[in-house]
């Protein structure tokens, strides 16, 4: 019954954590993406073209390996878990 | 304000800072002298310095509690200074199972039966606990692993909890950071425009106020 709730509690929690870092890193992106734009386009104010270089920017990030990078959020925790009930429970 | 204010983080950090020091693992250098098991029957306030039943067995309101009977070598700062002096010290050994704290701790009666080979003989040994001797509660810290040594004199390096501040101190630096990310790109802007509206809508009111009172102006005797 304890192992029912701590997985799903984990999981929940995890979850939680994942949706958090996916959202701030992606912010990050496109923080990043529009000060680009801004350095190359100096004193421009067509919103369009950095509108379309920011989302074009953000759809390339959506494809790329790293946002799959975060799925570790669920692997590490239950890795350090195993290794714990190994180590507390072998002498 | 400002007063309150520092009381309030010092109490927050006591408290937190307490709340460490009972959960984490410590080491301590020992002589087990024997083990016994008795029968406790705890009140509303001891009961959550105390895990549950054994794992896969029933809650019940009373049972039998394991004990380790140790003679413990005296340390200052948190066990950092080994001194010469011993004291008595009584450890529970009892399953943490899998939610709290979250040692995953099972093989309670196997460490009682490792207890119990160590204190046939006269060897020093290291104890790894957490939680506190607390004796006009009844409070014992818990026991979780017992490891035979060839003398007394050792360091003991606690890997553990340098992973874990290391650990800690990281996930607060990214927590902050993600908080002034979302604070910066989604509830500034908000409040920009806020007061944008804000702005316009007293702008509207200076005017509508002014239209009023010119049109009030024009019942006025006029001089």
């Amino acid at each position: 019954m304890g192992f029912v709730r701590l997985v799903v509690f984990g999981f929940v929690g995890l979850s939680i954590l994942y949706l958090c870092i996916s959202v701030y890193s992606r912010s990050v992106r496109r923080e990043k993406l529009e000060k680009a734009w801004d350095e190359e386009n100096v004193g421009s104010d067509d919103l369009a073209a950095r509108n379309a270089y920011v989302e074009k920017g953000i759809a390339a990030y959506n494809n790329s390996f790293r946002p799959k990078l975060i799925g570790l959020v669920y692997v590490i925790p239950t890795v350090i878990v195993m290794v714990i009930v190994y180590t507390t429970n072998t002498n | 304000m400002h007063r309150l204010k520092i009381t309030f983080r010092v109490i927050a950090f006591t408290v937190f800072g307490l709340f460490l020091h009972y959960v984490l693992p410590q080491h301590d250098v020992v002589k087990i002298t024997s083990t016994e098991i008795i029968r406790t029957d705890f009140s509303g306030f001891n009961r959550i310095f105390y895990a549950q039943a054994d794992s896969g067995a029933v809650e019940q309101p009373t049972r039998d509690l394991r004990l380790i009977n140790t003679d413990k070598k005296k340390t200052f700062l948190l066990g950092f200074m080994p001194r010469d002096k011993t004291e008595v010290m009584v450890y529970r050994n009892e399953d943490t199972g899998w939610i709290w704290p979250p040692y995953f701790k099972f093989d309670s009666s196997d460490l009682q039966a490792e207890s119990a080979s160590v204190a046939r003989g006269d060897s020093w040994a290291v104890i790894t606990h957490y939680g506190w001797r607390v004796r006009w509660a009844s409070i014992y810290p818990n026991a979780i692993a017992v490891k035979l040594l060839d003398s007394p004199d050792v360091r003991v390096i606690p890997w553990f909890n340098i992973f874990f501040f290391g650990f800690l101190i990281v996930g607060i630096v990214f927590l902050r950071a993600m908080w002034m990310q979302f604070r910066e790109r989604s509830i500034d802007p908000l409040i920009d425009s806020a007061e944008d509206r804000f702005d316009e809508a007293s702008a509207d009111i200076a005017e509508q106020k002014g239209r009023v009172t010119r049109w009030l102006g024009t019942w006025k005797k006029k001089s």
